[in-house]
């Protein structure tokens, strides 16, 4: 009689660390930012606990403006759903037809992702540059000078300035992740299908893509969860600047939390953010069943 | 024989571990923002070394962090309560505020008297709270107009504008020569302040911007919608560089020492660099016109004393603690002025060599007639990163001075 129980008693305590480790380093901050959502605090002394008044200055606040910068991540979300994720699907599709060079342009490809985000973004800030940055000096000596910009400084086309580069940098990671998925797949399938007549285009459309669609399920989470959460990118191109126009509730984050020493307003949008990425992954996922 | 032997050498190691111990005894630990690029690091360095030699015994071990990694390390360490330094840099005024106000700061009242003599009651205002000082200043600074005479000499001028109507006439002068006249970082916002508050003071006078800041007076007055209305002027005029919104404040100050500006206006701790250039004999320091002689003069200036070192309330080590905080702050007040990175708080040594411009600055603030800190240092944190947020939307133009002074007067009155 005592096997049972013992037996559950060593799953308990060999799953414990884990269970500690999950506790602490995951769920206690969150909880801890949820208690300290409902205060307002300033980071110095006691909370004041003020229920969900930080939530409704949130959504209605005109200086904080959430909803710009929910705006910005929504744009970034779609673009790289819609732009980022084929342009990797069709690298990946190609590569993995046994180019000449294969390995080479993985790596060349997979290369943005491991530079630091920080030196990509001081990169593209000498791109953009207004005097010598090589876009405006390209446009000027195309004779397009009417079409030169302040890329970082112009409040209209800022945010779509940022969005370049980020998307630029992760679309190696999604090729990689298809990548490895279409190498996984059993060569005769595709085999089958060409000694059936089918073109490699067909091959792609019908057995490859279809084949790989938990990878593609996996890659739009991390597309879509990724551009809620965007940060570097941005933090270190405008900061959200110009006049918050390309600002991103992880930057609004920031300023809140460590300039404005508004703790309680800052976790409200940690809470926030928690919330959308947990939604959209399950919605993502219900729309990938579907499919099923 | 080998007993003794035995026993007058576990005697000698005792002694040796209580001499260790006693020239060891006290280690106290500070924090600062003067990483290797900082202008101070060196004097930084120095001044611990100095106070090490004169306090044996004492080991003080540095730990700098970067200017905004900093504030976040700071809040953070005050928030918690715990690992705090024994002493730290801090900025004055609602800053150190924050920190006094929960009890985490030490007050050095019953210090002060022994440095009485080379440090003024008045240098310490932006450390005082409730009338009791928290902190030790160790340098002040003021925004000056920095003019490159060499680009105003090819527009026609041979002196800075004194009048605000000559000052529109340079501009246009040098904008004819193909000079941009004003350099600006419009990517951080506090380098706009530096143009927008001295009109600011130079419309309204010191009392009444003081009035302003700590919410006697309300921002939607005329005087400071003058200054709003100016310095839009001086946006649509094309003053400014029209490549600002996309530039840092080194890129500026880079190109301004490069000859791409006429006038830079900034803190009197860019006269180091500045001094430093090849082309150091072209540039001189000033101030902004009189907006509205009625209300102000030209001695009415941006600035104070604000970088301070300050001893922690749970410090093992107070009377170390707060030797340290004033002994360095009176060393580093020295060596600062002398190399040009800041105007001294304490005495200054009036033999010190300094460069042209560093006399000039000091020319300058030792005629000012009425002072009041930077405003983002003035107000508190979330009221100073709205008051940031208006001027951008001001050099934009996104608002006007209608819009400026009756939007900040509804948002820093809740």
């Amino acid at each position: 009689m005592r096997r049972p129980f013992s037996y559950k008693l060593n799953i308990f305590l060999f799953l414990l660390p884990a269970l500690i480790l999950f506790l602490g380093v995951l769920i206690a901050p969150i909880a801890m930012s949820g208690y300290y959502s409902l205060t307002e605090w300033n980071g110095l002394g006691t909370p004041e606990f003020i229920g969900f008044q930080n939530y409704v200055e949130l959504f209605t606040s005109k200086s904080i403006n959430i909803m710009r910068a929910l705006k910005n991540v929504m744009l970034l979300a779609l673009l790289s759903v819609c732009i980022q994720l084929p342009f990797a699907l069709l690298l990946a599709l190609k590569l993995s037809q046994h180019v000449k060079g294969e390995r080479w342009y993985l790596a060349i490809y997979f290369m943005p992702v491991l530079i630091s985000s920080v030196v990509i973004g001081q990169l593209w800030i000498k791109i953009y540059n207004p005097e010598y940055g090589v876009l405006n000096t390209l446009l000027r000596s195309l004779g397009l000078d009417s079409w030169t910009r302040i890329w970082l400084g112009d409040k209209n086309v800022a945010m779509g300035a940022c969005l370049v580069p980020i998307l630029w940098q992760y679309v190696g990671y999604h090729m990689l992740l298809m990548y490895a998925g279409i190498k996984g797949m059993p060569p005769e399938l595709n085999e089958a299908a060409m000694l059936d007549g089918c073109t490699p285009g067909q091959v792609s459309r019908y057995i490859t893509i279809p084949y790989i669609r938990p990878i593609l399920r996996v890659s739009v989470i991390f597309a879509v969860t990724g551009s809620l959460k965007s940060f570097d990118m941005i933090y270190v191109l405008t900061n959200g600047g110009p006049n918050h126009a390309t600002e991103v509730p992880s930057t609004l984050m920031i300023n809140l939390l460590f300039l404005r020493n508004r703790y309680g307003m800052g976790s409200t949008i940690a809470v926030m953010l928690i919330v959308l990425c947990f939604v959209f992954a399950l919605l993502i996922n219900f729309a990938f069943k579907e499919e099923k | 024989m080998k007993k003794l032997l035995a026993l007058v050498l576990a005697a000698m190691m005792l002694l040796g571990m209580m001499s260790f111990a006693s020239a060891e005894d006290v280690e106290l630990t500070l924090w600062s923002i003067a990483v290797e690029s900082d202008a101070s690091y060196q004097t930084y360095i120095d001044g611990i070394a100095a106070f090490e030699a004169a306090n044996p015994g004492v080991k003080v071990n540095h730990e700098t962090t970067q200017n905004e990694q900093y504030k976040t390390k700071i809040k953070a360490a005050m928030s918690a309560g715990t690992d705090l330094p024994d002493v730290f840099f801090t900025w004055g005024m609602s800053f150190l505020g924050d920190f006094v106000n929960a009890d985490r700061v030490l007050c050095l009242d019953e210090y002060y008297d022994a440095y009485k003599d080379d440090l003024a009651k008045n240098m310490c205002a932006n450390a005082t709270y409730d009338g009791k000082l928290y902190g030790v200043p160790y340098t002040m600074s003021c925004v000056v107009l920095f003019a490159n005479m060499d680009l105003l000499k090819e527009a026609g001028w041979d002196h800075i504008p004194e009048t605000i109507e000559d000052m529109s006439k340079c501009c246009e002068d040098l904008k004819a020569k193909g000079i941009v006249p004003f350099g600006v970082s419009g990517k951080e916002l506090w380098c706009l302040s530096e143009y927008l508050e001295p009109l600011m003071i130079k419309s309204i006078g010191t009392q009444k911007l003081i009035d302003v800041y700590e919410g006697r007076e309300s921002w939607d007055n005329e005087g400071i919608k003058a200054a709003v209305t100016a310095f839009q002027d001086y946006v649509k005029n094309e003053y400014f560089d029209p490549n600002a919104a996309a530039l840092g404040n080194d890129e500026v100050k880079t190109n301004f020492i490069a000859g791409k500006y006429a006038f830079y206006q900034n803190g009197s701790w860019n006269c180091g660099d500045i001094s430093k250039s090849e082309n150091a004999a072209s540039f001189k320091a000033g101030l902004f016109p009189v907006l509205n002689p009625d209300n102000a003069s030209l001695y009415e200036l941006i600035g104070g004393p604000n970088n301070t070192l300050a001893v922690t309330a749970t410090t093992e080590h107070k009377e170390e603690a707060v030797k340290l905080a004033f002994e360095l702050a009176k060393f580093m007040s020295d060596a600062d002025y002398k190399s040009g990175a800041n105007l001294p708080c304490w005495t200054a040594d009036p033999e010190a060599k300094v460069s042209d411009l560093v006399a000039q600055v000091v020319d300058i603030a030792g005629k000012a007639e009425g002072m009041v800190l930077f405003g983002d240092n003035f107000l508190s944190a979330d009221a100073a990163n709205t008051y940031l947020d208006y001027i951008g939307l001001a050099f934009a133009g996104e608002i006007d001075a209608e819009g400026f002074c009756t939007g900040l007067a509804a948002e820093l009155s809740k």
